[in-house]
């Protein structure tokens, strides 16, 4: 029944959003009640899956741990994200820069994003969830042209485009991968179980090429590079709350995605060969924009560059397996949390100083009190400084690459070293420094900061003390993967 | 009885390659889309032909779907647009004509190395009919890339998802009428998104060459 109610509160908020007739806060008091009927249905799930190890309604809806733990980002992130879009849409439209018609066009896509995403991890059916994942295309082309400026109309040009061509080539290995199922009855319903216990029927080599292909196709949509290109133009002309559910949550989903068939090709072909190839992608996920991030000129592209890393290193903790899967599941949900969190303090030194050039921000301790110090958490969370739980799942991640892999480890301790010193040297010049603008001091509202310290101190507090509940379905998930 | 025969499957299988291949060397946008048009329809007598023996309600309504949506709404849709926007549809590649179909000739052959040869244990009968339509798939993929106007690679990314079709039918890959409807609707979608955007990117840029769009380079 939860996952029902998860899936069928997004819909009817997109049916009364579409309903609203000339006024704004119809359209924030609906998204406000979806978000915790959402958190709500996500919590029964959970316990569910922590019961059982999966949770169904009916043969079409299933969540298994990995699922859980993939679903928990979006409808965290979502949640978080649906009052920040109050907060940010109430500014911009005090700004005049918006009016009620952008508003509501921006909630019902707000809500399709997200039916998309849940649709996506919940779905049994491999070419339904194929077909969720491009519904996310589709749900978001409009929320990244949002300011319908040239160029947020070029990010999603690129971003329809890339992502279109990237997800036909994700169907095409679909389709293959699905070959051994097709002599089943023509009316079976085809599930990611029923792949997975035909895949030993699968031909090696044919599972090879479905493989390569799969992990181009949705790996476009993860932004591992080097298809990543869509991604930094996307995340960072979109409005801050999509920037960070693509970045918390969309990306998720489509390794989500590569790591399911992952596993079905791992009992044809043995592990090695999907473990090399995320090795590969992986480390150029790293290496690439360890370079641009120092010369990146623009803070939410910085942030949009660094998803692109912590993709890499997730997929460089897939391939080396072992602890680095634990740890690469770990890393999945704090990077989650850091990062909608350091995009909701872009969305709120925009507002303030209506630029994303980092030339143009200086002094965000002064300016904006409470960003500032979220900005600069945010900052030392997500190069992976100790205490923070992101230090520990890049340091397991690359110890357990360290025995097979040692000349790959160097090299991204290298390019973790270069990230280190383009973000310290963008975040001081943003944070610290006078006020020399002049800018008016003080918050644009609290709906702009209450969710990016609620996301900031879950993060915080799963890092010190990880719950045994999230362990369990971490654990539970990794032996998935593997 | 087989409606689809080897003979049959090979008239179309070359008839589908041969309107990629003229989408890449096509000056004209108006019979880009028309290729597409003609390309759409062999993919939908072949869905046709391939489910006679197992005609159900809903496959026949996938079929119609897919000729209501590839045959005559995407292409009255991208046809209305050079309509309105006569002279500025830009038709010029990244790739001379010389090289684009050495680019062609080579991707095509590219299909016969080892890399693809497994894809023949799908349907050993039909090694021929594998190897043009993943032929297919490389030069549609190619003609996406190579295409400097936003219509022609909206035109690239459509004929891509054909030529998957094309592929998994000759494969016997075929889905349920119901994942096959849903694949559809998307594209019913996704052209109606496109269509706008093509509007969109002319209202802001003056002009539908994507490589105008110069605004967030790094």
């Amino acid at each position: 029944m939860a996952l029902i109610l998860l899936v069928i509160t997004p819909i009817i908020a997109v049916l009364l959003s579409l309903a609203v007739p000339r006024k704004i806060w119809p359209l924030e008091l609906i998204a406000a009640m979806a978000a915790p009927i959402e958190l709500g249905s996500l919590i029964m799930s959970a316990i569910s899956v922590l019961g059982q190890k999966s949770y169904s309604f009916g043969s079409f809806l299933s969540l298994d741990p990995l699922g859980t733990i993939v679903l928990s980002t979006i409808v965290v992130v979502g949640f978080a994200a649906s009052y920040y879009s109050i907060g940010y849409l109430r500014r911009e439209v005090q700004k005049e820069i918006i009016g009620f018609r952008r508003v509501r066009q921006y909630f019902v896509l707000f809500h399709l994003f997200l039916l998309a995403m849940f649709f996506a991890v919940t779905t049994t059916n491999p070419i339904l969830t194929w077909l969720s994942i491009e519904a996310t295309t589709l749900a978001t082309a409009f929320l990244i042209s949002f300011y319908n400026k040239p160029s947020a109309m070029e990010a999603a040009w690129k971003y329809l485009i890339i992502n279109s061509i990237g997800l036909s080539l994700g169907l095409f290995g679909t389709l293959l991968f699905l070959s051994p199922t097709m002599n089943l009855a023509a009316d079976s319903f085809i599930s990611w179980q029923v792949l997975l216990a035909n895949a030993h029927l699968l031909n090696p080599l044919l599972a090879k090429i479905a493989f390569v292909f799969v992990l181009i196709g949705y790996g476009t949509k993860a932004g591992l590079a080097p298809m990543h290109t869509w991604l930094p133009d996307a995340h960072s002309k979109a409005p801050s709350p999509v920037s960070a559910l693509l970045s918390g949550a969309l990306l998720n989903v489509a390794l989500m995605a590569i790591l399911r068939y992952k596993a079905v090709a791992d009992i044809t072909v043995g592990p090695l060969f999907s473990q090399n190839l995320l090795i590969l992608f992986g480390a150029m996920s790293v290496v690439i924009p360890a370079f641009i991030i120092v010369i990146q000129k623009n803070y939410k592209r910085l942030f949009a560059y660094s998803s692109i890393e912590h993709m890499g290193i997730m997929a460089l903790g897939f391939g080396f397996g072992g602890l680095g899967t634990f740890a690469a599941l770990l890393h999945m949900i704090y990077h989650s949390l850091t990062k909608s969190t350091l995009f909701f303090s872009a969305g709120n030194i925009f507002l303030k100083y209506s630029s994303t050039k980092i030339y143009n921000v200086k002094g965000t301790l002064t300016v904006l009190p409470i960003t500032g110090i979220i900005l600069l958490i945010g900052f030392l969370a997500i190069i992976g400084m100790p205490p923070f739980g992101i230090f520990m799942t890049e340091f397991y991640i690359l110890t357990s690459g360290m025995a097979a892999y040692p000349l790959v480890v160097v090299g991204i301790l290298i390019a973790l070293a270069i990230i280190f010193v383009g973000f310290l040297r963008h975040t001081t010049n943003m944070a610290l420094g006078p006020n020399i603008e002049n800018v008016p001091v003080g918050e644009s509202n609290y709906l702009t900061v209450i969710p990016a310290i609620f996301l900031l101190s879950l993060f915080v507090i799963i890092s010190i003390f990880l719950p045994e509940p999230v362990k369990s379905l971490v654990q539970q998930a990794s032996l998935l993967v593997k | 009885m087989h409606y689809l025969t080897p003979q049959i499957s090979l008239i179309f299988s070359t008839l589908i390659f041969g309107t990629v291949v003229l989408l890449n060397l096509t000056k004209k946008d108006s019979i880009a889309v028309k290729l597409y048009m003609l390309q759409s329809a062999a993919i939908a007598i072949l869905l046709l032909l391939s489910s006679f023996q197992k005609l159900s309600l809903l496959l026949l309504i996938a079929i119609i779907a897919t000729i209501a949506v590839k045959v005559v709404f995407a292409p009255y849709f991208f046809l209305k647009l050079i309509k309105r926007h006569p002279s500025n549809f830009s038709h010029s590649t990244f790739l001379n004509t010389p090289l684009t179909v050495a680019v062609m000739v080579l991707l095509s052959i590219l299909t016969q190395a080892s890399f693809f040869k497994p894809l023949i244990f799908l349907s050993p009968s039909s090694q021929d009919l594998l190897f043009i339509s993943m032929a297919t798939i490389l030069i549609s993929l190619f003609l996406s890339i190579n295409r400097k106007g936003a219509l022609s690679q909206a035109l690239g990314v459509l004929s891509l998802e054909n030529s998957i079709v094309s592929f998994a039918l000759f494969a016997g890959l075929e889905q349920s009428p119901a994942l096959q409807l849903g694949i559809t609707a998307s594209i019913f979608i996704w052209v109606t998104i496109a269509s706008i955007f093509t509007t969109m990117i002319f209202r802001q840029f003056g002009s539908l060459d994507v490589s105008s769009m110069r605004e967030l380079t790094e």
